[in-house]
C-alpha cells in the first residue's frame, strides 16, 4: 500500500532522508525505530503528504502523492488515522469536541448520535471521566488516548500512524496503550509505529525499521532485530535486556 | 543578496496566495461560521472596552490641544468642525487600528503559531480540513466585519469626549459643537472614514494569520512571529492611510 522509492528529504541544508526505500503493506503491522532526530517523524509525515520529498517517489495505492494537489492529497489522507507525536489535539476545543471533530466534519449525525459515538471512543481508550476537559487540564497519558480516540472517528482508515505513542509514560500506560494499538488492527487493519522504546515495538509489531544515517539499516521480523550487531541496535537491544532482568 | 530578495518575493507571493485564498473562503464552501462568530466575538466584544477607552482619551486630548490653539486665534467656534474631521476622517480609523492590532493582530498570530508548533495545523491537514478556510478565513471575515463596526463606535465616542472638554473645559457653545459635527457628517467624510477600517482590517487578520502560520521553531520563533505581526500590521496600516487618504482626496475632488 506504501511505497518510499528513492526518496530524500532535507530541511534547508540539513539531509534528513538519504535515498530511502521500502514497501509496507496493508495489513502489516510495522515499527519504525531509530534514535531522536532520525527522521522518524518525517517518514510519517511524507506518507500523508505533509512534507514532500526533495526527490524520490512516493507512492500510495500505486500512485504518487508527491506530484498531487493539496486538494487531491485530501483524498489520499483519508486513507489514514495518524496520531501525532504530541496527540496536537484543538487546545481550543474540550475532549468531547476534539473526538468528535471529524464527526461533525464528514458526517451528518445528530448532537445526540454525536454525543453516543464519543462516549464510546473516550470508553474504547479509557478516559470517559475526561469528556468535557479542555486539553491542558489532561496528562501526557491522557492526552495521548484521546489524541487516539479523536483518529479512531475518521470513516475507517485502512491504516493507522502512530508517532511515540507510548514515549514519556509510565509503564501501565505504555502497556495499556500497546494493547489498544494490537486490539484496533485486530481485524487487519495494519499500522505504523513510530517510537524508540524498543520494548513497545516488540510488543505491537511483526516487522522492524531501523533508521540511521538518514538510510535504513535494518528492515526485517524480531529475530533479524535481535540478532542484528549494528552497534546503535545493540545499544536499544541491550536496554530491553536490561529491563527484563 | 540575491539570494535574499528572492525569499522575500517569494514569501510576498505566499502572503498574497494566502490573503485571496482566504478572501475567495467567505463566497466557498464549506462555511465555518462557528469559527467565524468565535472570532467576531473575541475580536469585536473583545476589544470593545480598550476601543472606547482609548478613543475617549483621544477625543478629549484633541479637543483641549484645538480649543486652547484656536482660542488664542479667536476662532474657538470651530474646534467641533476640526475635531469632527481629524476623527472621522483620519484619528479614529488608525486609532482603532492599532489598538485591534495589538490586541487582536499579535493574538491571531501567537494562537495560530502554537497551533503550527503544536501540529494542530497538521493535524487539520490531516482530517481534510483545509486549514485557510478553518483558520484564515473567519479571521479575515471577523476583522473585515468588527473593525469598521468598532471605528463607528469609537468615533462617536471620541466626539463626545470632545464635546465635553469644548462645553465643560472650554466653556464653548454645546449648541454650535454639535451644530457643526453635523456639517462635516456629509457623504464625502463619512465615506472616507469609513472606507478605511475595512482596508486595515483586512490587512491586520491577513498579515497576523500569515505570520502565525509561517511559524517556525518553538517559544522564540512564537516571539519572533508575534512581533513580526505587530509590525508588519502598524507599518502597513500607516503606509496604506497615507495612499488611501491621497486617493480619496483627490476622488472626491478636494484640491491641495
Ligand atoms: N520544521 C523543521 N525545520 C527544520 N528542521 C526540522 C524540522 N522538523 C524537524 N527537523 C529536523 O529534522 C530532523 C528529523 O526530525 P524528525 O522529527 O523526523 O525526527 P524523529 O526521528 O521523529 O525524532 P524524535 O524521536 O526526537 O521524534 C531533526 O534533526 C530535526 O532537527
Ligand atoms: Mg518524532
Amino acid at each position: 500500500m506504501i511505497a518510499f522509492d528513492d526518496v530524500y528529504f532535507s530541511y534547508g541544508d540539513h539531509h534528513i532522508l538519504k535515498g530511502v526505500n521500502f514497501q509496507i503493506q496493508e495489513s502489516e503491522r510495522v515499527a519504525i525505530l531509530g534514535g531522536s532526530g532520525g527522521g522518524k517523524t518525517t517518514i510519517l509525515k511524507l506518507i500523508v503528504g505533509l512534507l514532500k520529498p526533495d526527490s524520490g517517489r512516493i507512492l500510495i495505492d500505486n500512485d504518487d502523492i508527491t506530484i498531487k494537489s493539496e486538494d487531491e492529497l485530501m483524498e489520499v489522507r483519508k486513507k489514514f488515522s495518524i496520531v501525532f507525536q504530541d496527540g496536537a489535539l484543538f487546545d481550543s476545543l474540550n475532549v468531547k469536541e476534539n473526538v468528535a471533530f471529524c464527526l461533525r466534519e464528514y458526517t451528518k449525525m445528530s448532537e445526540q448520535e454525536i454525543d453516543e459515538e464519543v462516549d464510546e471512543l473516550l470508553r474504547i481508550v479509557g478516559v470517559e471521566h475526561a469528556k468535557y476537559y479542555m486539553p491542558d487540564e489532561l496528562s501526557g497519558g491522557m492526552h495521548r488516548r484521546v489524541a487516539i480516540a479523536r483518529s479512531l472517528a475518521v470513516t475507517k482508515p485502512r491504516m493507522f500512524l502512530y508517532d511515540e505513542a507510548t514515549t514519556g509514560l509510565d509503564p501501565v500506560n505504555a502497556e495499556n496503550i500497546c494493547n489498544l494499538i494490537n486490539e484496533l488492527s485486530k481485524n487487519g487493519t495494519g499500522h505504523i509505529i513510530v517510537t524508540h522504546r524498543v520494548i513497545d515495538a516488540l510488543r505491537v509489531a511483526d516487522r522492524f525499521i531501523f533508521l540511521k544515517d538518514g538510510g535504513i539499516a535494518l528492515d526485517g521480523d524480531s529475530s533479524v532485530l535481535i540478532r542484528s550487531n549494528i552497534s546503535d541496535i545493540v545499544v536499544f537491544i541491550n536496554e530491553l535486556k536490561y529491563n527484563l532482568s | 543578496m540575491s539570494e535574499k530578495i528572492k525569499r522575500l518575493l517569494s514569501e510576498l507571493q505566499d502572503y498574497y496566495l494566502l490573503s485571496i485564498q482566504g478572501l475567495l473562503g467567505i463566497f466557498r464552501k464549506p462555511f465555518y461560521s462557528k469559527d467565524a462568530i468565535d472570532q467576531m466575538d473575541y475580536a469585536g466584544a473583545g476589544s470593545f472596552v480598550i476601543v472606547m477607552i482609548v478613543s475617549l482619551f483621544i477625543g478629549m486630548a484633541l479637543s483641549l490641544q484645538l480649543s486652547a490653539e484656536l482660542g488664542v486665534l479667536g476662532l474657538k467656534m470651530y474646534t467641533g468642525k476640526v475635531v469632527g474631521i481629524s476623527i472621522i476622517r483620519e484619528v479614529g480609523p488608525v486609532t482603532a487600528a492599532l489598538v485591534y492590532c495589538g490586541r487582536v493582530g499579535a493574538g491571531m498570530a501567537s494562537e495560530l503559531g502554537s497551533m503550527v508548533i503544536g501540529h494542530q495545523v497538521d493535524s487539520l491537514r490531516v482530517f481534510g480540513v483545509d486549514p485557510i478556510k478553518k483558520l484564515v478565513t473567519p479571521r479575515l471575515l471577523s476583522s473585515i466585519i468588527m473593525l469598521p463596526a468598532l471605528t463607528i463606535i469609537g468615533n462617536a465616542i471620541a466626539l463626545l469626549g470632545g464635546y465635553y472638554i469644548a462645553v465643560f473645559v472650554s466653556h464653548q457653545s454645546g449648541y454650535v459643537y454639535w451644530s457643526s459635527i453635523r456639517d462635516i457628517l456629509n457623504f464625502e467624510n463619512v465615506f472616507s472614514g469609513s472606507i478605511k477600517p475595512f482596508m486595515f482590517g483586512f490587512l491586520i487578520a491577513s498579515i497576523s494569520c500569515y505570520m502565525g502560520l509561517t511559524t517556525k521553531g518553538g517559544a522564540k520563533g512564537l516571539r519572533k512571529s508575534t512581533t513580526n505581526a505587530v509590525v508588519f500590521s502598524i507599518i502597513m496600516i500607516i503606509i496604506s492611510d497615507f495612499m488611501l487618504t491621497k486617493i480619496l482626496l483627490y476622488l472626491l475632488g478636494f484640491s491641495l
